[in-house]
């Protein structure tokens, strides 16, 4: 679903060129649920920033859903980014003057859909998130909580094929990040490949997979088979992982 | 999508009131600024008569004395006795009005109205059909009135209502400078603007009131309003008298083609080659037919002062411009987040680009209606300003539309840098930095 | 200061800034230009006629029927008539009068039919004897006409009597008879010659004003014009003007009952109506220029505003570091006084660039140099009066903002 082969990123500013991320491989099936761990610095978050899309790569090749998106225009991503990818950000990112109902109407504006369907859709995922009775309120009138399970509407509206996270419990406290690490697994439990950036131990190890990042490159860890959680995939073909 | 944007305009507007609002006002400013002159100036320099402009030639002949003469010398604007009873008479062209300006008093029959003074023209009788004037009663005098110095006169609506109390003056008598004339017709209201049969009798702003055939002026003795110029001493010191070496009145002939303008041309020439040999013409022929468009640009009938103010009000409307595009450019650059959230939800940047250049457009509406007001209010101050032209300065249906025309188009080229920038915003940095 | 990181500064932000400055140089541009033609406007305003403008009455008188047969007989009555009403000094007819738009002229040669004449066109003033009293003017050089040099407007005009002698102005004596005494010289303004018998010193032209040595050409000739041709002037104290224009009415009309006064007016009231236009262009200018300012003044205060948003945490750090809140609104008052003073220098050249285009066009001077300073000090003034407010909402930023990570 995801290939990454060799992608490396570098900025380059008047005096000073980082290498953000250098020969970074990684493969991510169908059904997965990574999380992506590494220190400050790492490069970790610029993975991310690729792998959604939102930045370009200076060197290697990526393949989303067997397209190359080297060869990708502005437009072409843009359609992507929005019809296959859900993002969750640390600081949630809501638009404060729109309610919850047009929030979540935001990626389904920029495709062409018929306003029933649109409705459909933002009320079925403020429903899956547990959020449908405030469907009219401001952002502003919620917990951080109740926020980041907005964003996580926002991103299944469209029915992503991936889910991309950034930090998703970073402005939480631990109640509220043991719900929203629910509704992540159980959204993995439907197909949904999920991979999260995070620094934190405990969320990396609800992950079926990790993978460290350490100064732009990638290495996957071992994982101790008792702490693999079977998948709907591997249930389907009847592998057992444990 | 379009609705979607405008939606998010609106939004945007709530939340950053007071930069909305400064934004409207400054384009509105700049806009109802421009309009007000370009209205004035779109009025000043009008057609005075669409339809007929390119058909209507003035008439100029080169009769001075050779002593003075010079090299490049424009003939005179206007033409005296001898060679306007000539050319009337020579009547070569369609049509051919000999006239000039005067002023006179009336005396109306009534013990209630005291005499009082009216300006005039005095002109052959086919002026009317050339110039197109409107009757409200009755018509013209005819050329066997001309020729037989009639006592007739044709007066306007106001006039009539003002003297008879009636429209209905036709075949009544009217004591015009002393004379009893008789009314042939009576004229609705028309004026054309700019006065472009004789600009030497004002510009703006002329009111006529009576008309009367120039023989039965000339022998009556009217007075005469209007430019004279003499090159010599005039018999018995009469500048209107046969012989008299002045110009004092104007020539206009109606040709239907260009080819019947370069016949007439022709025959202006010979005409000036026969008296050239009469001894009453001593220079060379210097012949000139311009039509009514080419006359107003001859003789420059727009003030200068129009011009200026209309200048001055398009560098203002430039500096609201300018300083829109930079209100523009910060309030979208406020919004980088949100620009990047939606870039990240799949927005491309043309999307981004026309919600932003909508806002841009909506703020031009807004603008464009308060400049609406603001050049209304604009064109009643100039209304209300002693200048000649005050009444014409009114907004008429096309300079109504291109008031909101300017206004929204102002905005949106003002929108177009900040919108394009506005849809540079990159979404991973931008996430970073809350 | 630091103006060098704050040039730094300037140039990350290039696109804002350059409008800012672009902004401030057309202002600049503008105004320049503007208080130049407010000023040219007020000069003209200001010409004198040369006349006792507030003493002086205009009356029009005319017939109601064309013939006039006794008309220079009634004239000399109307004169005698006018000048026994109380309060009157001085009366006079005369073909024209300063601040009208009707003029004669006529052009004056040293030469008898002259085909280059000196002068092409001078203004032509006809008047009765008290002509010169009535305006309220003596002759410079030379002496006012003498009672049998007065001829009649008839028989001027139908060449049965001769103007022999006629007064110049200074201007239109330098220019016949440069460094000479002009006294006793011969002129010629119409076929035969006339003998110079003495030089005001100027009286404004009927008409419009060129702006050029034209204006000061105008010849004075002794004419007795009847109230057909002509025009009454009346000569009194300022404060009975209105009871003398009364006055004149019923005497004027007693005399001749079958006769309209036309048109009555104080040379105050022509002169108001005369710039009337200059009047209203000044008006304009001022409205422009007080517009563009706050316009611009906008603009800053929006610029400025938005920076300060920006740069939040940067300024909360510094307080942290040490700065004063002095020093957070100096930084951004030295800021705006760069920006301010590129937009000036490019605003100088804009103003001369634009100042040529109108002296080609509109007949206007060259931009004095006065003006430059003057333009760069109010837009100076206007820019910090406009940071002001964004700056010392920058200086009140506490310096807990650079701790804060949300």
């Amino acid at each position: 679903m995801l290939h990454m082969k060799d992608v490396s990123k570098v900025y380059r500013t008047e005096m000073v060129e980082t290498h953000a991320v250098r020969n970074l491989t990684l493969e991510v099936q169908a059904g997965e649920f990574v999380a992506v761990t590494g220190p400050s610095g790492s490069g970790k978050t610029t993975f991310l920033n690729i792998a959604g899309l939102l930045e370009e790569l200076t060197g290697g090749t990526y393949l989303l859903d067997g397209i190359d998106i080297k060869q990708l225009d502005d437009r072409a991503r843009s359609k992507l980014r929005n019809e296959k990818i859900g993002f969750i950000f640390q600081a949630f990112n809501l638009i404060p003057d729109l309610n919850l109902f047009d929030n979540v109407d935001v990626p389904l504006r920029y495709r062409r859909l018929t306003r029933g369907e649109r409705r459909k859709r933002i009320e079925g995922a403020l429903e899956r998130v547990g959020l449908a009775s405030r469907i009219r309120h401001y952002p502003a009138e919620l917990s951080g909580g109740q926020q980041q399970r907005v964003a996580i509407a926002r991103a299944i509206a469209g029915s992503p094929t991936l889910l991309l996270a950034d930090e998703p419990t970073g402005n939480l406290d631990s109640a509220m990040a043991r719900e929203v690490m629910q509704l992540l697994e159980q959204l993995n439990e439907q197909g949904t490949i999920v991979v999260i950036v995070t620094h934190d131990p405990e969320i990396a190890a609800r992950a079926q997979r990790n993978v460290h990042v350490v100064d732009g490159v990638a290495t996957d860890l071992e994982r101790a088979p008792s702490l693999v959680r079977p998948t709907l995939a591997a249930a389907a073909t009847g592998a057992q992982a444990g | 999508m379009f609705a979607y944007y405008l939606d998010l305009a609106r939004r945007s507007f709530r939340r950053n009131l007071a930069l909305t609002v400064l934004m409207v006002v400054a384009i509105a400013f700049g806009v109802g600024a421009s309009m007000t002159t370009l209205t004035v100036l779109h009025v000043l320099a009008a057609d005075p008569i669409p339809g007929k402009s390119h058909q209507l030639y003035r008439v100029q002949l080169e009769p001075r004395k050779a002593n003075g003469a010079r090299p490049g010398d424009e003939p005179p604007d206007q033409v005296g006795y001898d060679d306007g009873e000539g050319l009337l008479r020579a009547a070569r062209a369609e049509r051919q009005a000999w006239m000039t300006g005067g002023g006179t008093t009336i005396q109306p029959d009534r013990a209630d109205l005291k005499p009082f003074v009216i300006t005039g023209r005095w002109t052959s009788a086919d002026f009317f059909a050339m110039f197109d004037a409107p009757f409200a009663a009755g018509g013209a005098w005819t050329a066997a009135d001309d020729a037989g110095h009639a006592r007739v006169a044709v007066i306007t609506r106001t006039l009539a209502e003002k003297v008879f109390g009636t429209t209905d003056a036709v075949g009544k008598s009217l004591r015009v400078g002393g004379a009893p004339l008789r009314i042939t017709g009576v004229l609705e209201r028309w004026s054309p603007q700019p006065h472009f049969y004789d600009l030497d009798a004002g510009t703006y702003g002329v009111k006529e009131e009576i008309l009367v055939p120039m023989t039965t002026a000339l022998e009556l003795k009217y007075s005469h309003q209007g430019g004279t110029n003499c090159w010599g001493p005039s018999p018995d010191g009469n500048s209107q008298a046969p012989g008299a070496p002045c110009v004092w009145s104007q020539f206009w002939v109606e040709l239907g083609s260009p080819a019947k303008a370069d016949a007439y041309r022709e025959f202006l020439v010979k005409y000036s080659l026969e008296q050239k040999a009469a001894g009453r013409f001593q220079r060379d022929p210097a012949v000139r037919l311009r039509d009514v468009t080419d006359w107003l640009v001859y003789r420059q009938v727009v003030p200068s002062d129009a011009k200026l103010q209309t200048w001055i009000a398009l560098g203002f409307l430039l500096v609201c411009l300018i300083n829109t595009v930079g209100l523009l450019l910060t309030k979208f650059l406020r919004r980088s987040g949100e620009i990047g959230v939606r870039r990240a939800l799949g927005a491309s940047k043309r999307s981004i680009f026309f919600q932003l250049l909508v806002e841009a457009g909506t703020i031009g509406v807004a603008g464009g209606a308060l400049g609406l007001g603001l050049a209304w209010a604009g064109l009643w101050a100039v209304r209300h300003q002693p200048t000649s032209y005050a009444e014409l300065a009114q907004l008429d249906l096309p300079m109504l539309a291109a008031t909101f025309a300017l206004a929204v188009f102002a905005s949106l080229l003002a929108g177009l840098l900040p919108a394009w920038r506005g849809c540079q915003v990159t979404p991973a940095i931008q996430l970073k930095s809350h | 200061m630091h103006f060098l990181p704050i040039l730094a500064s300037l140039r990350r932000h290039r696109t804002a800034a350059a409008l800012i400055i672009i902004e401030i140089a057309l202002t600049c541009a503008i105004v320049c230009n503007a208080v130049f033609l407010i000023s040219d406007r007020l000069r003209r305003m200001d010409t004198t006629t040369g006349l006792v403008e507030d003493e002086l009455i205009r009356i029009s008188v005319t017939g109601i029927s064309e013939e006039a047969p006794n008309a220079s007989a009634v004239t000399l009555q109307d004169l005698a008539a006018l000048r026994g009403i109380p309060g009157v000094k001085s009366v006079a007819s005369t073909n024209m009068v300063p601040l009208y738009n009707s003029s004669w002229n006529t052009s004056v040669s040293t030469v008898v039919e002259d085909p280059r004449p000196p002068i092409e066109s001078a203004g032509i003033f006809m008047g009765s004897p008290d002509l010169l009293e009535t305006w309220g003017m003596t002759v410079v050089a030379g002496r006012d006409f003498t009672p049998d040099e007065y001829v009649d407007f008839e028989a001027a005009r139908a060449q049965k009597a001769h103007i022999g002698s006629v007064i110049l102005t200074r201007g239109a004596a330098a220019r016949l008879f440069p460094g000479k005494d002009p006294i006793g010289q011969k002129v010629y303004s119409e076929k035969d010659a006339q003998t110079v018998v003495g030089v005001i010193d100027r009286i404004m032209r009927p008409g419009g004003l060129r702006g050029t040595d034209e204006d000061s050409y105008s010849i004075i000739t002794p004419v007795n014009i009847p109230y057909t041709a002509g025009t009454y002037i009346v000569r009194t104290d300022p404060s009975r003007r209105a009871e003398v224009m009364a006055a004149a009415d019923a005497v004027l009309l007693k005399i001749d009952p079958s006769r309209l006064i036309d048109e009555r007016e104080t040379f105050t009231e022509m002169r108001k109506d005369y710039f009337k236009q200059d009047r209203a262009m000044a008006w304009l200018l001022g409205g422009v220029c007080a517009a563009l300012l706050i316009v611009t003044a906008l603009g800053i205060i929006g610029l400025a505003s938005f920076w300060v948003q920006q740069r939040t945490r940067q300024i909360g750090v510094r307080r942290a570091l040490g700065a004063t809140r002095g020093d957070i609104l100096r930084y951004f008052q030295t800021e705006n006084f760069i920006l301010a003073t590129l937009g000036i220098v490019l605003g100088m050249a804009l103003a001369y660039a634009i100042n040529l285009g109108l002296m080609g066009k509109y007949h206007v001077g060259r931009l004095p140099v006065e003006y430059l300073p003057i333009g760069a000090v109010l837009l100076w003034g206007l820019g910090q009066i406009a940071v002001l407010g964004p700056a010392m909402r920058a200086a009140s930023i506490p310096p807990a903002i650079a701790t804060r990570t949300v």
